[in-house]
């Protein structure tokens, strides 16, 4: 049974050097895939820092958006709150400057008024427009001015006068209200101011 | 602001196109503020072009259309056209003659500016050199921003401009200190879509809140639009020198500008210049321009970035030609890359910041960035020399070395330069993925950079 013996053996043989080299190939195949977890590691802690820093990125942006809009949304409320307050101010001053005292100073204001504005027009040949509760004052001053004449027209208005050039070229509007809506930017900022905005 | 009112005058000679011509007129002032007043009441903004003779000749900013010479009326107000400005403009839109556009009220003045604006003294100018970063990585990277300077886009009809300067407008802030930062957004001649998208844009993206919106339409007067970026340059004015604030201002549609100021020429019968448009543009552009600046002892400063469509995308058109001449450098925006579908579409070979050296560097931004570019500038001009050689020989006939930059130029595109609307890169992002750029080459071809920064960014593939 000598052959069988011999058999044996090469089979012996055959299994122990398929098992070295199974072994090896184990052994190369675990360094291997060692390698590339190894190089790996560095990549993926990349990718894991890239996600967190976009993560906090999105979330800044998130978080910058959610607070611009609130504070926009709190800013805009609080300007037509402050606007609200504003009209309520002026609508209060218009009324009582309607109700005015027209005897005393009033009748200066007038003299100065025209005064002012034939001055700029550069002629007292004008023809005066006023309201009805301002035409005797205005009228009482236009004595002083030689040309003017009153014009049997009212105009709807606060106080004040307009005047034009006899020869209809210029006119020149000194009513209160005019001068209030000229001077309105600067009223509004200090109403605003004594509501504790813009100091 | 005076109490006393200006004259009204009642005789209106002559109606030409935006210009109204006013007959017996005394007193009155070169630039002075005019309220035409029509038959029905209605009263438009206008101001003084000339005066003398006892006429006055006044542009009307919203148009003269449906005005007649009887029952018109002109009142000199007496003061030149103010700005009314306050930290309250922040948050706020208006058109582009400064008035509210968001149905809020007028907003409480600090003070009232005239919108020409004080011209700089030179001796007081304060050289830029201090970086803003606009998440942007080509334009961080590459054509530098600095605080105080002009760097304006040259870009053509349809191309993706306005979504640039949106971004822009979005993203744009000062970084290593905690000086305030705003963005003054003048759109001149826009469409409607486009304002809207901009207002939008910066409301979701929660940049409003320190943004200031100009917006003249298209559909309105074309005569406005000479007015929108005086105004918004006074704001950014009052921000950036009053409030020591970061002003970045950003104004497109610059070439909508020149047209208004064209079409008021011609109807001035002026002597036309190139292309019609008059002699004087260059002055014009400069008065515009040279808002911009830092000034000595002043915390803040103005930087613009005016964009311009150029007609045909000629870059020898008056408009890109005479801005050239006065801004620092120009960002151009390129066709071929915007057909290629890619956004930002800045051609960086014909781009340059003039003032980036100063901006950049050991305090800045880094200290290898300036040599970065420069090696990436090179290799993908580079590039571009061995696409158009592989477009006679093909890529069969190219060395390896060619085959590297050829690389380098699709990483540059696909990387560096391609951006979504939304993303924001800072300056440390953009840095590395230029040094990934140059780590495409071999070393020996890496001639721009010193050893040190060599051995410490480049990572070889």
């Amino acid at each position: 049974m000598a052959s069988n013996s011999t058999l044996e053996q090469s089979i012996d043989k055959v299994l122990m050097k398929t098992e070295k080299e199974v072994l090896l190939d184990l052994k190369n195949s675990g360094l291997d895939s060692q390698q590339t977890l190894d190089n790996s590691l560095p990549k993926l802690e990349q990718e894991f820092d890239k996600i967190i820093s976009d993560g906090k990125k999105e979330a800044d942006k998130i978080e910058k958006q959610i607070i611009g809009g609130a504070d926009i949304k709190v800013r805009n409320k609080q300007l037509l709150l402050l606007e609200e307050g504003v009209d309520k101010v002026f609508a209060k001053a218009l009324d009582q400057i309607s109700n005015i005292d027209r005897s005393g100073d009033y009748a200066n204001l007038i003299n100065n008024l025209l005064d002012e504005s034939t001055k700029i027009l550069g002629t007292t040949e004008v023809t005066v427009f006023t309201n009805a509760k301002d035409k005797d004052v205005v009228k009482s001053a236009l004595s002083k001015f030689s040309g003017a004449e009153l014009s049997s027209d009212t105009i709807d208005c606060l106080g004040g006068i307009i005047i034009k050039s006899k020869d209809g070229t210029m006119t020149f509007d000194n009513t209160i209200d005019a001068r209030i809506d000229r001077l309105k930017p600067l009223i509004r900022k200090e109403i605003a101011s004594t509501f504790g905005v813009g100091n | 602001m005076t109490i006393q009112g200006g004259v009204q005058y009642n005789k209106i000679a002559e109606i030409k196109g935006p210009l109204v011509v006013v007959d017996d007129v005394e007193n009155a002032a070169f630039d002075e503020l005019v309220e035409i007043e029509t038959k029905d009441g209605e009263k438009r903004l206008g101001k003084v072009l000339e005066v003398g003779n006892g006429k006055a000749i006044v542009q009307v900013f919203e148009g003269t259309t449906g005005l007649s010479i009887s029952g018109t009326s002109a009142r000199f107000v007496g003061k030149l056209m103010e700005m009314p400005v306050s930290k309250a403009l922040l948050g706020r839109v208006f058109d582009g003659l400064g008035r509210p556009k968001d149905g809020l009220p007028d907003p409480i003045a600090d003070k009232f500016v005239d919108i020409n604006g004080e011209p700089m003294n030179p001796e007081q100018r304060e050289y830029p050199k201090d970086f803003i970063q606009t998440g942007i990585s080509v334009i961080d990277g590459l054509m530098t921003l600095v605080r105080g300077q002009k760097l304006p886009i040259f870009s053509g009809s349809g191309m993706s401009h306005n979504l640039l300067a949106a971004q822009i407008a979005r993203q744009a802030s000062v970084v290593g200190t905690q000086d305030d930062f705003a963005v003054v957004f003048a759109a001149i001649g826009v469409q409607y879509s486009e304002a809207e998208y901009f207002r939008r844009s910066l409301e979701d993206s929660g940049a409003l809140k320190r943004s200031v919106l100009f917006l003249n339409t298209a559909d309105d007067p074309a005569i406005e639009r000479i007015i929108t970026p005086r105004v918004a340059l006074t704001v950014a004015e009052y921000l950036a020198f009053d409030l020591g604030m970061h002003v970045l201002v950003i104004m497109t549609d610059m070439t909508n500008y020149a047209e208004a100021l064209r079409e008021i020429s011609a109807a001035r019968e002026e002597v036309p210049g190139r292309k019609g448009y008059p002699g004087y543009l260059y002055t014009d552009l400069s008065t515009i321009y040279e808002r911009a600046g830092k000034l000595q002892g002043r915390k803040g400063s103005v930087t613009q970035i005016p964009i311009l469509s150029m007609p045909s995308d000629d870059i020898t058109h008056p408009i890109p030609d005479l801005t050239g001449y006065i801004t620092e450098g120009q960002m151009v925006i390129g066709r071929d890359l915007f057909r290629q579908g890619i956004y930002p579409p800045i051609n960086i070979l014909m781009s340059l910041s003039r003032l980036m050296k100063d901006g950049i560097g050991e305090g800045s931004t880094r200290a290898d960035h300036s040599e970065v570019a420069n090696q990436v500038y090179d290799a993908y001009s580079r590039a571009q020399e061995v696409r158009a050689l592989a477009g006679i020989v093909g890529k069969a006939g190219l060395t390896d070395i060619d085959l590297k930059y050829m690389d380098v130029g699709d990483v540059f595109e696909k990387e560096l330069l391609s951006q979504a609307t939304d993303e924001n890169r800072t300056i440390e992002e953009t840095l590395g993925i230029m040094w990934k750029i140059v780590s495409k080459l071999p070393k020996n071809e890496i001639t721009k950079i010193k050893d040190k920064y060599v051995d410490q960014y480049y990572k070889e593939e």
